[in-house]
């Protein structure tokens, strides 16, 4: 049984009020996924006028998580939830914290988007542009599994950070020749590494979001667990059977 | 956040509902006035029901309690009082008791003081009309004040001896005796013209009635006391209370407490309840063929009574007794249970203190029903005229409401003031039960 | 898997309660470890009838020493009935057949040596609404050692109603009134002087029906705080209608449903992360 019945609670009340609050996270969710779209976006395109509005949204993200945090804490005080509705809560209070986190990120990329300026010859931009997708379908990934208690999904996502780490240090050695290489960009290079980190974190962030997610589902923290062990545990049996 | 949505702002308009509710409020009221109304009038109505039957019985029954004296101016002269010389002596020094003197001529010594007080009087009829001023109880308070004092023998006492009932009522009632005619009363005009000149002369006295509350009964009813009935009536009703209270309390506890639940337990409940529908006569019927008949035990006696109350009152206790048992909140019983009592300890340590009141109220309704019973003491012979004051409870006796029930089938028109008085002792009787079992309750219910 | 994805249901005809018999089909064993290392009491395969209709069904439950077992479950489940077999409360009970294996200490407590009287001394048991004696609160507390003979003169007594009225947490309230009626203290302090009442017994296992339910919540504290220090001395188990006093004073929770233990765990699992879904339905409040 890895399913949430949100809506099987004897209080409608309490029902509605999960119900908004998974939608809200789902909608945070969704605006940070094109955040990230957008800052990568006009880092690749070098469209300052997108990195200028990715930078300037970023206040909305941060409201829909001061905005859930409110209404989680709400829950906390006036229903007592327990079990999976605990669970739940706890969940969208860490997944909401990683979403701003990424906001952050993304607002970073827009910023530096503008900072690099429009596109030039012998950019080195266009070499995060694998990063960036990778990131992005993490990220996408990653919510999804959130938003289906899709433990499955969750851990092959989170699986996929290797390759991330892995582009991001074959990444870090190219930039690092090319500073070697041509010294006066040394500045551009270095905002473009930047770039290159806040892509990485938000893989680690997507990571946490699936990790969360199996903590949801599972009631298990796989926080530092090793990988192997994890998917031993998870994977290996098809349909969990240990639901009675 | 949406709980707060969900508050929806109260109508204006009243809703329809409210309207019907207004509409149907003063029919409401209306009915709610009427009812306490009719209480109001049904508590009136008992009320004045219960007030006219004790002004009834007060305003016929006081005159009882009080008695009307003369005033004699007795010679108390041997030859008077017909004793022989050496005999007066003997007692005086005191070599012979007292009670030689008892079959003195006492009637005649009084006989005596009535002539010299009318020395006008003469002729047979007249003669016994005037001795019947006095009453002819008079003779044995003399003889009982010269027995207690020998030495009054030969001297000439002024002394206040008990009228005749029908005069003692007239100056009991303080009817104006110089106006014979306006009196209604069975005596003759020179009778009356009499007691007019005894009243004149301040020779009448009007006391409380000791002799009401110290004699058995009698046929004259200025002697006829309540003594012996009551006396009888609290032998009985100690019988009935140590033989009924112990066997029906535990009849109660065992049936309540300890008793499976089957079809014998069913039965003997159908039983105790079917019993107390039993009019009482049977079970006085009862206690003629099993007591007296067959256990010889004696007729008219408080035990054979007390026995017969006993079982009539034994399923008023049992059944409020089981309800009082019942009443106590199983929780006690488990708390008992709880720390490890045994059955028996958790009903005499808990269940029974608590249900004490209940079970003392019970009894007190059953002793005031056997206390008020008539039909069947008179199958076992407890309406005998009982003059001697019973001394135990196997001496004969009659009860109170047998000595009203006699008493207000006496002719005498004195026995109908008796026949109140007594029911205002049988009343008083119970008032005093009841105060007791209510000190009894509170004594109780002060343990909580 | 996808429900979670399905748009917001429209709130009336929300969900369908699932009908008892597929309830019951779900559960064909407790779920969790009903056992413990070293127990106080023990039970196996319990089976109680009231008549012809069976209230409990296969139970298996230990209860260790010093710990609180809580059972929760909804209203007729069989808790109560459960609890108060452990030490044979249902006797009074005409048609109320107990079958399984029920020990105290590996003694049967059904058995023929162990009288009912003697077991209820070492399992004492505190009822649902606080039902002190028509009797001083001395009295109260010294009714249990004066029955069993527990102390041998009045110095002893003395020292044991104090001792116990200290232990119940209720001493400094009362000292200046113990001869004042039990009955006349407040709902919570009355818990407590039964509570008083039931370790004045020295008892072994302490059984409480539903202790709070009728006490606001700062008696509640309180007798949960009394509750926490007395699992020191004492193996505990309390039968409780509020999951959230479960979850404060349980070691373990056991979960019953119509008659059957579903789930038995140490209580930050089951309050957590439920292993059958008849509790996680429960403890979330949905439908039970």
């Amino acid at each position: 049984m890895d399913k949430l019945h949100l809506d099987q609670h004897i209080s409608q009340q309490f029902n509605l009020e999960l119900e908004e609050i998974r939608n809200k996270v789902l909608s945070m969710g969704g605006l940070v996924e094109q955040q990230v779209a957008n800052g990568l976006t006009a880092l690749l395109e070098g469209d300052g006028d997108l990195g200028q509005t990715v930078s300037q949204s970023d206040y909305q993200v941060n409201a829909l998580e001061v905005e859930i945090d409110e209404e989680c804490t709400q829950v906390l005080a006036r229903r007592q939830p327990a079990a999976s509705d605990l669970r739940l809560i706890v969940t969208v209070i860490k997944v909401i914290t990683d979403l701003e986190r990424i906001g952050d990120e993304a607002e970073k990329l827009g910023r530096f988007s503008v900072e690099l300026g429009g596109p030039d010859t012998g950019d080195y931009r266009k070499e995060l542009r694998h990063l960036g997708e990778l990131v992005k379908t993490m990220l996408r990934d990653a919510l999804d599994a959130f938003a289906r208690m899709d433990v499955n999904a969750a851990i092959q996502v989170a699986s996929r950070d290797d390759d991330v780490n892995r582009e991001y240090g074959s990444l870090e050695r190219l930039l690092g020749t090319h500073l070697v290489e041509d010294p006066r960009q040394v500045s551009k290079l270095f905002k473009i590494t930047w770039c290159a980190r806040a892509l990485e974190r938000i893989g680690d962030h997507s990571v946490n979001i699936c990790e969360y997610v199996v903590y949801l589902v599972k009631g298990r923290d796989i926080r530092h667990t090793s990988f192997d062990q994890i998917k031993n545990e998870f994977l290996q049996s098809p349909e969990p059977g240990d639901k009675a | 956040m949406s709980v707060e949505s969900s508050h929806t702002a109260a109508p204006a308009q009243p809703s329809p509902a409210t309207a019907h509710v207004k509409a149907g409020l003063a029919r409401r009221y209306a009915a709610e006035k009427r009812f306490r109304l009719y209480g109001i009038i049904a508590i009136g109505a008992s009320l004045a029901f219960l007030a006219m039957l004790l002004i009834s019985i007060v305003s016929k029954g006081l005159p009882a309690f009080s008695q009307t004296f003369i005033q004699l101016d007795v010679p108390l002269d041997i030859d008077t009082l017909d004793i022989d010389a050496e005999t007066a002596e003997a007692v005086q020094e005191g070599s012979l008791p007292a009670s030689e003197l008892r079959r003195a001529n006492y009637n005649g010594a009084i006989r005596e003081a009535l002539r010299e007080r009318f020395p006008d009087v003469s002729g047979r009829s007249d003669r016994r009309a005037l001795y019947k001023l006095v009453s002819t109880g008079a003779q044995y308070d003399l003889a009982r004040i010269v027995m207690d004092d020998p030495s009054l023998l030969g001297q000439r006492q002024t002394l206040w001896l008990p009228t005749d009932d029908e005069i003692g009522a007239l100056v009991k009632r303080g009817a104006d005796l110089t106006q014979a005619d306006t009196l209604s009363t069975r005596l003759d005009d020179k009778s009356i013209a009499w007691a007019a000149d005894l009243d004149a002369n301040n020779e009448f006295d009007v006391r409380f009635n000791t002799t009401f509350f110290k004699n058995g009964d009698s046929r004259e009813p200025e002697l006829a006391g309540i003594r012996a009935a009551l006396v009888g009536s609290a032998y009985t009703l100690l019988i009935t209370f140590l033989l009924s209270f112990p066997v029906a309390v535990a009849s109660a506890i065992y049936l309540e407490e300890f008793a499976p639940q089957n079809r014998w337990t069913d039965l003997v409940e159908v039983n105790i309840n079917n019993l107390a529908a039993v009019p009482s006569i049977v079970f006085g019927l009862l206690g003629l063929a099993v007591f007296i008949n067959f256990f010889h035990l004696p007729r008219s006696a408080p035990v054979v009574g007390g026995i017969v109350l006993s079982l009539m009152t034994l399923p008023t206790i049992i059944i409020s007794s089981r309800a009082a048992l019942k009443s106590v909140p199983p929780s006690i019983r488990e708390a008992a249970r709880g720390l490890g009592a045994s059955e028996l300890q958790v009903v005499f340590h808990h269940v029974l203190p608590l249900a004490m009141p209940g079970i003392l109220t019970g009894t007190i309704i059953g002793l005031a029903q056997a206390l008020g019973e008539t039909a069947p003491l008179l199958m076992i012979g407890m309406v005998a005229f009982i003059v001697d004051i019973p001394q135990g409870i196997t001496d004969s006796a009659t009860v109170l409401p047998v000595q009203v029930y006699l008493w207000a089938d006496s002719p005498e028109r004195a026995f109908t003031e008796k026949t109140s008085a007594a029911i205002m002792v049988l009343l008083a009787f119970l008032i005093v039960m009841n105060a007791v079992a209510v000190m009894l309750r509170k004594r109780f219910e002060r343990r909580w | 898997m996808n429900d979670i994805l399905s748009p917001p249901v429209s709130r009336a005809g929300l969900h369908e309660e699932p009908t008892a018999n597929t309830v019951l089909q779900e559960i064909k064993a407790t779920v969790g470890t009903a056992t413990v290392e070293n127990p106080k009491m023990q039970a196996r395969n319990v089976d109680v009838h009231y008549g012809e209709k069976q209230a409990i069904f296969d139970v298996s439950l230990d209860i260790g020493n010093n710990e609180v077992v809580a059972m929760i479950g909804p209203s007729g489940c069989g808790k109560s009935t459960f609890l108060r077999c452990l030490n044979r409360m249902n006797d009074s009970i005409p048609s109320c057949r107990v079958s399984g294996e029920m020990s105290l200490d590996g003694e049967d407590l059904y058995g023929p040596d162990l009288d009912p009287v003697l077991l209820r001394a070492r399992v004492g048991m505190v009822f649902q609404k606080p039902n002190p004696f028509a009797k001083s609160i001395y009295d109260n507390v010294a009714y249990g050692p004066r029955i069993h003979g527990l102390a041998g003169n009045r110095g002893e007594l003395d020292e044991i109603v104090t001792e116990s009225l200290k232990r119940a947490g209720l001493f400094d309230e009362v000292k200046d009134r113990l001869d004042a009626p039990g009955t006349g203290l407040s709902g919570g302090q009355q818990q407590r002087l039964c509570i008083a009442r039931t370790i004045a017994v020295s008892p072994e296992v302490i059984l409480m029906d539903e202790p709070c339910s009728a006490l606001d919540p700062i008696a509640t504290a309180r007798i949960e705080e009394l509750i926490d220090e007395l699992r020191q001395n004492y193996a505990i188990a309390i039968v409780t209608h509020s999951m959230q006093q479960a979850a404060r004073v349980s070691q373990r929770t056991a979960y019953f449903h119509l008659g059957k233990l579903v789930e038995v765990n140490d209580t930050n699992s089951v309050f957590t992360n439920p292993q059958h879904e008849l509790t996680e339905n429960y403890i979330t409040g949905r439908f039970g």
